[in-house]
């Protein structure tokens, strides 16, 4: 038969070129190594799915740790910089590709939770709407504290996402770029549920703004975010380094003053002002927070701080940038205080006792898995103190 | 409106219809564009000599949660299409032998593009300043792992299910011993994350995407249908469905940067090198890939490239940017030219350094010789009687002590890799348009193949200083090069490369090759 074969005929079904084929296929596999990535050390007993598809797509030169490439960089940037290096990053590693997501998330496992919660988010807005729920929340809480404030923190997580932009770009192995696209993903996430609230809000509640002006006026102007509004600030546009970028982000100001405005503030007091909606989003921020933690935790614990030969050097690093971006972490939180300002206080909710609780136990959280494992010691009681005296 | 009244609104609104209620994705959107703020320091890291506007749109309107479930909807099908019938009717082991081979390297050398293009947009994430824009960029971050993951899952399964492993399942480490790999690294890598952000773009969705990958994704499920793999085409076109997203990207830079008054100095020539960057490996490599790494032919690849790069691309794709002053680029004549020749010429070269691939090569059969002199006229004079004379001396044959590039030292034909491109070319033997060019630098030298990669060389030549293969290996056997780069099989002696395809043929080990004392020689400094 002629070799040019057109019209579409296929190989597997058309009987001609299949027997051509079948003619010419060797009788048994020539190769006995069936599984791909076969080389690698993987992080449990086998090399998993997420790992065969994952790792080593990252094509650096063996000169960058963890790289199986040699030479040069075929084209730079103007001047010659390169298209990665080591220069990068303050942090050192014998293996920068080491890193994994503790959940094993290839991009179709991650898409996929994410598109079950989306489905189960416009249920749970139906049913919520149908039931007629919005009749309960407290109409102080609703206008203004979700109206105006959580408006408010959804540029801060808006802030955040966008820090992860030049991560992705530089950062130096394939899961970890993966990781970092995907927990930026989820930032932005929880900006859009914030909107997706206050839209949700204003087509059951006439008169309800679902318009970003005053929240926004409210993070650029107001004095309850000033703190986190220039501390994100300086994570997404002031720091270059990749893993310092990640490091204040997701180790020190998201778990503290993220965690705090998230979980002490809307999730917890919400239903006390009769907001069954809040916490419904809320709660999809705080698994990602969790998933987060996991992935970023295992950069900076699990990979850096245990690195055989830059441990102890990448520790020494994390408590120095600890200690540049706690205290900028402690005056947002500090800033926030004013927020109780402007709720109608409950006994032994909101009342100060209430958010010393509250904040005794996000900085013993951060300290347990953040502080402690770099051994970074840190006085918890006098930073509540601190925080503590921006109450009006 | 004051605050009971609101309650009280409410209220009544819900007694009046009580109808279920949601949020849909689009409603969400139009306020994206609204959720940045200004600040002192609120500038891109990645200098780009363009200025990018502040309310560029973006047409998809997609938000992170409807991304994601228009994407797992694409997944289920494909996942299931994958591990279900097509592993039941054992599609893997009825691919012929030669496009089995193809596959390892295009998915493989796909992959790093699409991996490269994860930190390409997340560079354009960071440079746009409209978070409409930004989005897109986003949007195409989470695509191009996606598209990472995807053709990892082809040679993963063609690994598992196929009838030769070895390549597909280590190509990750192997690939970088060959001639094809630096080149790949250029236009998949390198170019499209290292330079000015707006070049990047170009390089990256201008180019790569809409006038080589789209073509190239969409033409492999063709040629790969024809030979008997429909994984591919399961994957490809489930890649391809996103590809639409990232040409709009592409569109929409253009679009930011077209009243800068930077985009009418520099657009053109930017847009011109980009172009000539991409085709300078692409218009050989993949022309070889289809026409030589298969048995079943779709079409000359001169008339796929005439098609879709010239007249598609060049014509109607930049026309369309025509109003925002882009011209076609100047180097599309030379390319054409190339278009006819430079595969066939690169496989020449290709084949003779077959034992530093990852996957086997074969000569053209006599039914493939005659397809070849019937599309390109003079084919056998050049080439086939080349091939004729490597098969008459064994060179497939492990016993024969024959390698086809001691062919190429005997007659005097040394060959040179392009600096800029790093694309392998013999000066003295070819028919496309590749002429030497040799020029000195910091006491070293480097050699060109044509004046469009020259001209970028000479004015910025610390951008393109990176060592060519024949450079790194100078000096070194062939052997212990292949050893070093793990160009084994699992039982530790035979090649994953043959020049064969051969079901009965015999298979080359490491001793054969040691035996020929083959050693590497810098062509450079004979000069
Ligand atoms: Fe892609
Ligand atoms: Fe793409």
């Amino acid at each position: 038969m002629s070799i040019e074969v057109n019209g579409g005929r296929r190989g597997l079904t058309d009987p001609e070129i299949a027997a051509v084929i079948m003619a010419a296929v060797p009788d048994k596999p020539l190769e006995t190594q069936r599984k791909m990535n076969y080389f690698m050390k993987p992080r449990g007993k086998r090399v998993n799915e997420y790992e065969t598809l994952c790792c080593y797509t990252q094509p650096t030169p063996d000169w960058i740790p963890g790289g199986l490439d040699w030479g040069d960089w075929t084209q730079k940037f103007h001047g010659g910089r390169p298209s990665w290096s080591n220069e990068s990053t303050e942090m050192r590693s014998s293996d920068w590709l080491a890193h994994r997501d503790p959940a094993f998330r290839w991009h179709a496992l991650y898409v996929k939770d994410k598109a079950e919660e989306w489905r189960y988010t416009d249920r749970f807005l139906k049913a919520y709407s149908a039931d007629g729920h919005v009749r309960s929340i407290d109409p102080v809480w609703r206008d203004e504290v979700l109206g105006d404030y959580l408006g408010a923190f959804g540029f801060y997580e808006y802030g955040l996402f966008n820090s992860h932009s030049s991560v992705v770009r530089d950062c130096l192995g394939d899961t970890l770029r993966m990781s970092s696209a995907m927990i930026g993903l989820d930032k932005v996430d929880n900006a859009q549920m914030i909107q997706a609230e206050r839209t949700f809000l204003s087509k059951l509640v006439p008169g309800f703004p679902e318009s970003t002006d005053i929240p926004k006026q409210e993070w650029t102007q107001g004095s309850i975010f000033k703190g986190a509004r220039e501390l994100v600030q300086d994570i997404w546009q002031a720091t270059y380094d990749w893993n310092e970028i990640l490091f204040s982000g997701h180790m020190i100001c998201d778990p503290l003053f993220g965690q705090f405005v998230r979980r002490e503030f809307f999730l917890r007091l919400s239903s006390y002002y009769g907001d069954n909606l809040t916490p419904f989003f809320i709660n999809q921020m705080q698994l990602y927070f969790s998933q987060t933690k996991g992935i970023t935790t295992d950069m900076f614990h699990t990979c850096l701080g245990t690195d055989v030969e830059f441990g102890d050097y990448n520790n020494r690093l994390m408590r120095a940038w600890a200690d540049k971006w706690l205290p900028r972490t402690v005056n947002a939180l500090k800033d926030f205080m004013g927020i109780y300002d402007t709720i109608p206080e409950i006994k032994g909710v909101s009342d100060k006792a209430a958010i010393e609780a509250a904040l005794v136990r996000v900085f013993a959280d951060w300290k347990r898995d953040f502080a402690d494992p770099i051994n970074y010691k840190v006085d918890t009681a006098a930073l509540v103190k601190t925080v503590l005296s921006g109450l009006k | 409106m004051a605050i009971s009244a609101a309650t009280k609104a409410a209220t009544d609104a819900l007694a009046a219809n009580p109808a279920p209620v949601s949020v849909g994705a689009q409603e969400v959107h139009r306020w994206m564009q609204s959720f940045t703020w200004d600040f002192d320091k609120n500038r891109t890291k990645y200098s780009t000599k363009y200025k990018m506007a502040n309310d560029t749109k973006e047409q998809f309107k997609l938000i992170a949660k409807e991304y994601a479930r228009m994407e797992s909807v694409k997944d289920e099908r494909q996942f299931g299409s994958l591990q279900d019938v097509l592993t039941r009717v054992d599609a893997a082991n009825r691919v012929h032998p030669k496009w089995n081979e193809s596959m390892k390297v295009i998915s493989n050398f796909l992959e790093v593009g699409e991996y490269n293009a994860i930190a390409a947009t997340g560079m354009l994430w960071d440079s746009a300043t409209a978070p409409e824009q930004k989005n897109g960029y986003l949007g195409q971050v989470l695509d191009e792992i996606r598209h990472t993951n995807q053709c990892g899952y082809i040679n993963y399964y063609f690994a598992k299910q196929g009838q030769d492993a070895a390549g597909h399942n280590d190509a990750r480490r192997t690939r970088a011993i060959g001639p094809l790999w630096k080149g790949m690294k250029r236009v998949f890598s390198d170019g499209f994350i290292s330079g000015d952000a707006v070049e990047c773009s170009i390089n990256l969705q201008l180019v790569g995407e809409a006038c080589f990958t789209n073509p190239l994704i969409v033409a492999v499920t063709e040629w790969a249908s024809a030979n008997g793999d429909e994984m591919t085409p399961t994957v490809f076109l489930s890649i391809e469905t996103d590809e639409l997203r990232h040409m709009a990207n592409g569109y929409q830079t253009v679009v930011s940067i077209a009243n800068d008054e930077a985009a009418s100095k520099y657009l053109n020539t930017d847009l011109n090198n980009a172009f000539w960057t991409q085709q300078k490996y692409f218009t050989p490599v993949l022309g070889m890939m289809f026409e030589y790494g298969s048995h079943f032919k779709v079409e000359p690849w001169v008339k796929t490239w005439n098609r879709w790069v010239y007249e598609d691309w060049g014509g109607i794709w930049i026309g369309r940017l025509g109003k925002y002053g882009v011209e076609s680029p100047r180097s599309l004549r030379d390319a054409k030219k190339d278009a006819y020749w430079a595969h066939h010429d690169l496989f020449l070269i290709a084949y003779a350094l077959w034992p530093t691939g990852f996957f086997r090569l074969s000569l053209p059969t006599p039914e493939e010789a005659e397809w070849y002199e019937a599309n390109y006229p003079g084919w056998y004079d050049m080439y086939g009687k080349v091939y004729d004379e490597w098969r008459a001396r064994g060179c497939e044959d492990p016993s024969s002590g024959f390698l086809p590039i001691q062919w190429f030292i005997e007659n005097n034909h040394p060959i040179y890799i392009d600096r800029v491109s790093q694309v392998p070319f013999c000066p003295s033997y070819c028919k496309g348009e590749s002429t030497l060019r040799v020029l000195e630098f910091n006491g070293k030298k480097h050699s060109f193949s044509d004046q469009w990669g020259e001209r970028m060389w000479l004015s910025e030549p610390e951008r393109y200083e990176c060592q060519n293969i024949f450079e790194q290996y100078e000096g070194r056997e062939l052997s212990e090069v292949i050893a070093e780069g793990f160009g084994l099989r699992s039982d530790g002696k035979t090649l994953i490369s043959q020049p064969h395809t051969n079901k009965d043929g015999k298979l080359w080990t490491l001793d054969d090759i040691k035996k020929i004392n083959c050693v590497f020689s810098d062509p450079l400094k004979a000069l």
